[in-house]
């Protein structure tokens, strides 16, 4: 966003006077100006960057708790303390992230139960993603946030629900839906606004059929639709939304969803040749068909939205069950005690087959289960 | 992040339905701020719509005639928005019978207005409360768009607004229609009886109620028909209405009399009632009425509220 002057050579200077002699604000310029780009923008090493540091934040805390908990526990036997060394551990950014994308994906299939609106459901995850890149899910656990964030959605998104309507809806009560609603906007630095890639499908939608107007099936090109809106909604749960501007999000969902479709659509909108067809195994190069340049901008768009198609492909679904191992971790990192009662009924239970003693967490439960009769549910 | 220390609160200066207003001063740069405590406790849902919307337009917009939400921060489990200071507004400047001011003034106030009208609509937002006492003037005399508390983003075709939106006064026909769609047309609307307001010096359509505004609507500007509003009579109410013919140019002239063949046009630009018709911002600003002279009065060179 800042505009401060900075030094620049020849070339720059020449296409700054060009840009300001054309005194037009265009569409990159206001995008440019909004919150999801000034804000909301990351390189993977600022994000990775980020996510370490709060990870480190929460870890040391975890760490100094498990050290209090040995200094006031001396009379803890070498089975006790090898199981906290084994259960009590801090978890690691992966497993935060993987915990914040079972929950995200949780918001997704309620928000589908609810009926609400695509917009309502997107913002509702990308507000939850947003939240865990300043707290840690052992600060805080996504179990109470991510109605927060669903229900906070809703009334940024113009869709609103009473909050015990809502919380019937979502079979919770509206002091937890609502304990962390503050804590969600301040952690959103108070950004609320979000420009998802729906729109720009509708646009490109709508471009491609005039641009290859009479080359596509009406009815196939509704097919597309509906898969690239598929695409772009899992695309939301991946980093490439910090990465890629909504409209680029869009053309590589638009490349998966059909690349010769799209490929035809960005020659002729953009010039771009296919200079170099996918991934070609022996690193083979096809000749460029003749008579075609290779203008660069389109070019490098192309560039820019195959790599963000690599980041999308890979869909972020973590199982339930790595979820309740991350959710058991934290547990037990937390509360030590847990580990030294899980031990104790292990012990009892080898004697006698009897059902688990009674825990507060569900999640801990399933996890024992798990662990002790290899299934889950 | 910036901590409550930064700002001072020195003196109330409001108190609306959902916020308490004071004035106060950022400490590190001494600047004079209004501070938007936005009230949280007494609301069932959590925090407040409007103050929901507030923030998140205004943090989107950077804009030399939209208000600057220079921060925001949280104090006391209270959300605080920090405004720029804006001690007056045009509602108060037309009201001070003590001022004159000329057409060239007029001229410069709709130019801001406009401008910060069309930023707001190219960000794709509606402010829908556009009104004289919403707009507000700094001291080097710009104008900004303030109070976004009833903002949204345009709708997709297939999403149902309400039509309760914009007060009375300055609401468009197709919100007085209970239209569950519509457009930036809403707020140019606004602006034109604003337009018209400046010149008069009086409200231009001072309906008593809802009902009593269709009627003052359209007895000033005519009842519309379906030939140049095709799509008035699905309205539900439309059948019901009383019957007037359009204003003659000539009956303008003698309503407005010091303002130009292009200021009428204009005017009537953004009063015309079918809202696909209605005149755009960009429309407006390079109207003729723009061009031709008086230039519009610098911002610094306009007239001020007189300092009792």
């Amino acid at each position: 966003m800042s505009s401060s002057p900075k030094p620049s050579n020849d070339a720059d200077a020449k296409v700054k006077a060009k840009e300001q002699a054309s005194l037009r604000v265009t569409d990159d310029d206001l995008y440019r100006h909004s919150s999801q780009y000034r804000v909301w923008s990351f390189t993977p090493e600022q994000l990775t960057q980020k996510r370490a540091e709060i990870n480190a934040r929460a870890t040391a805390k975890i760490e100094q708790g498990l050290r209090a908990f040995r200094e006031t526990h001396p009379d803890l036997t070498s089975e006790e303390l090898a199981a906290i060394d084994e259960k009590a551990v801090p978890v690691s950014t992966d497993e935060e992230l993987l915990l914040v994308s079972y929950f995200a994906r949780m918001i997704l299939s309620f928000a589908g139960k609810m009926n609400l609106p695509t917009e309502v459901a997107a913002t509702a995850v990308s507000f939850f993603r947003k939240f865990y890149l300043s707290n840690s899910v052992s600060e805080i656990s996504p179990k109470e946030v991510f109605h927060t964030a669903l229900f906070f959605s809703c009334k940024s998104e113009n869709y609103f629900i009473g909050v015990e309507s809502f919380a019937k809806k979502a079979k919770t009560n509206p002091n937890a839906v609502l304990k962390h609603e503050f804590k969600l906007l301040e952690s959103l630095s108070f950004t609320l606004m979000n420009h998802h890639p729906y729109k720009a499908l509708h646009g490109f939608f709508l471009d491609i059929q005039s641009v290859l107007a009479g080359k596509v099936d009406m009815n196939y090109m509704g097919q597309v639709y509906t898969d690239c809106k598929k695409i772009i909604t899992d695309a939301l749960l991946t980093d490439a939304v910090y990465f890629y501007s909504p409209p680029q999000i869009t053309l590589a969902a638009l490349l998966i969803a059909d690349e010769a479709l799209t490929m035809r659509y960005l020659q002729l909108k953009f010039m771009i040749t296919e200079e170099s067809p996918t991934e070609n195994a022996q690193g083979e190069k096809q000749e460029p068909k003749e008579g075609t340049s290779i203008p660069v901008p389109g070019q490098k768009l192309l560039e820019v939205i195959k790599e963000c198609k690599a980041i999308i492909s890979n869909k972020v679904a973590p199982p339930k069950e790595e979820a309740v191992k991350v959710t058991a971790k934290i547990h037990y990192s937390q509360n030590p005690l847990t580990v030294l009662d899980r031990l104790k009924r292990q012990r009892e239970s080898n004697s006698t087959a009897t059902t688990p003693g009674q825990t507060p967490v569900p999640e801990e439960n399933q996890a024992k289960r798990q662990k002790s009769d290899g299934t889950t549910d | 992040m910036i901590s409550q220390a930064e700002y001072s609160k020195e003196k109330k200066v409001g108190e609306g339905t959902y916020a308490v207003v004071y004035v106060g001063t950022k400490q590190s740069s001494n600047r004079k701020v209004a501070i938007k405590e936005i009230k949280t406790s007494g609301f069932k849902d959590g925090l407040d719509m409007s103050a929901i919307r507030e923030v998140k337009y205004l943090q989107e917009m950077q804009h030399v005639n939209v208000i600057e939400l220079i921060d925001v921060y949280m104090a006391q489990n209270n959300l605080n928005l920090v405004l720029e200071f804006l001690p007056a507004d045009l509602e108060m400047i037309v009201k001070d019978t003590t001022i004159l001011f000329t057409q060239a003034d007029i001229k410069s106030w709709l130019l801001m207005t406009l401008r910060g009208v069309h930023h707001c609509h190219r960000n794709f937002i509606l402010h829908r409360d556009l009104k004289p006492n919403n707009l507000l003037l700094a001291p080097d005399g710009q104008l900004k768009l303030a109070d976004f508390g009833l903002a949204r983003n345009m709708g997709s075709p297939q999403d149902f607004l309400t039509s309760n939106v914009v007060t009375r006064w300055y609401r468009a026909p197709e919100l007085l229609f209970g239209a569950r769609h519509y457009t930036g047309a809403i707020d140019m609307w606004s602006v034109g009886v604003i337009f018209a307001e400046l010149m008069l010096r009086i409200p231009y359509l001072p309906g008593k109620d809802d009902i009593d505004q269709i009627d003052v609507t359209f007895r000033a500007l005519g009842t519309p028909t379906d030939k140049d509003w095709p799509e008035i009579s699905t309205f539900g109410t439309y059948n019901k209405i009383q019957f007037y013919p359009p204003p003659s140019r000539e009956e303008l002239r003698r309503r407005f009399i010091a303002a130009t063949e292009n200021a009428l046009d204009l005017m009537s630009g953004m009063l015309i009632m079918n809202p696909h018709k209605r005149w755009d911002p960009i429309k407006c600003l390079t109207s003729q009425y723009f061009v031709e002279l008086p230039e519009p009065t610098a911002p610094a060179d306009l007239p001020q509220l007189n300092k009792k």
